[in-house]
């Protein structure tokens, strides 16, 4: 019977001691290794570009398209970089006139606009049919203040042209990747 | 019985430090090429000729990707001539990779007076710094091979002077 009872005792200090002797163990063994970890994005925290310059479309007419660049804090495009395009019928779009930004001096460049927060762009149609579909084709480039800069980026969204006289048609965005579970 | 009980808990700390190296291990992850296979890449300087990375084994060999288009590139470079300056001698060698077209990279080292071997790596290079860990993409990207040909720094965004300074002292 005392047995037992030391037994069972001796297994509940067990149970008790696993967690803490676990964690202290699994620290110590992060500890050791962490300073050779330099997955550099995890120390940074930088967006990816489809999440830090997110893109959003419509047709306002059949003769307009309307872009949406959505810029997240800490971040900034370079308004020269800017091209859009409609894809495959080139010549469908009509000439575009980028909103003026705001003027950074650059030591190599000399100034250079830039857009942060939200820039809207109009984008004149030369030729699209009412009720038809098409791809618009956004090439772009940015930075984060953290002090990197992504390279040339595309995003592409297909919007559908509403009818003679109708309302403009659905906003459409360019999904943002999921991020891994473990992040 | 005590004596059990110890092998049991030892057992679980060996365990448990296996789990927490394993969780390590899987953050760095991303990072994955090695040093060896670095060395093993090819790449044209401005006018054309290839030169192998393997020509600077030995050395502490600081890779740094960077573009025209990357104003915090072009910001760190400065930095660089001068640690090439005062540390080349004991072995310290530079070598930049451009994600960009040989002649505006070109250009842009001249004018700066780099002193250290601009390679061209166009768009492809990207996907080179991809397989060393720069999982996004962004530039500057900077991988540090010690003498002994190991990866000792995988490094988004500019280098900090002390740690360079660090490396210096560490590895020559």
């Amino acid at each position: 019977m005392r047995k037992r009872a030391l037994a069972e005792s001796l297994r509940r200090r067990l149970r008790e001691a696993c967690a803490p002797v676990a964690a202290a163990a699994s620290l110590v063994g992060f500890v050791a290794i962490a300073p050779y970890i330099d997955a550099a994005a995890a120390e940074l925290k930088l967006l990816p570009p489809d999440e830090a310059f997110r893109l959003a479309a419509r047709a306002l007419d059949t003769r307009t398209l309307e872009a949406n660049y959505t810029i997240a804090p800490g971040y900034y495009m370079y308004r020269d970089k800017i091209r859009f395009a409609i894809e495959p019928d080139s010549g469908a779009l009509g000439e575009v006139v980028l909103p003026p930004g705001k003027m950074k001096s650059d030591e190599f460049f000399g100034n250079v606009e830039t857009y942060r927060d939200r820039v809207v762009i109009r984008l004149p149609l030369a030729r699209a049919a009412p009720g038809q579909t098409l791809t618009l084709r956004a090439e772009s480039q940015g930075c984060a203040d953290a002090g990197v800069c992504y390279p040339p980026h595309l995003q592409r969204v297909t919007l559908p042209v509403p009818p003679v006289d109708g309302k403009p048609g659905p906003i459409v965005e360019v999904a943002v990747p999921k991020k891994p579970w473990f992040r | 019985m005590l004596n059990r009980r110890r092998v049991v808990f030892a057992a679980l700390a060996v365990v448990a430090i296996a789990a927490g190296i394993a969780a390590a291990l899987q953050l760095r992850e991303p990072a994955g090429m090695s040093g060896e296979t670095l060395l093993a890449v090819s790449l044209p300087d401005p006018s054309g000729q290839a030169q192998p990375l393997s020509r600077w084994r030995g050395k502490l060999l600081v890779v740094n990707f960077w573009a025209t288009w990357c104003a915090p590139c072009r910001e760190e470079m400065p930095m660089f001539v001068k640690a090439q300056d005062e540390h080349g001698a004991r072995g310290l060698q530079f070598v930049g990779i451009a994600v960009d077209d040989a002649g505006k990279a070109d250009a842009f080292a001249k004018e700066i007076g780099v002193n250290y071997p601009t390679l061209i790596g166009g768009y492809g290079a990207m996907e080179l710094s991809k397989a060393l860990g720069n999982s996004l993409m962004a530039l500057p990207f900077t991988v540090v091979v010690d003498p002994s040909g190991r990866i000792v720094l995988r490094h988004l965004g500019p280098v900090k002077p002390a740690q360079l300074e660090a490396l210096v002292k560490r590895s020559l």
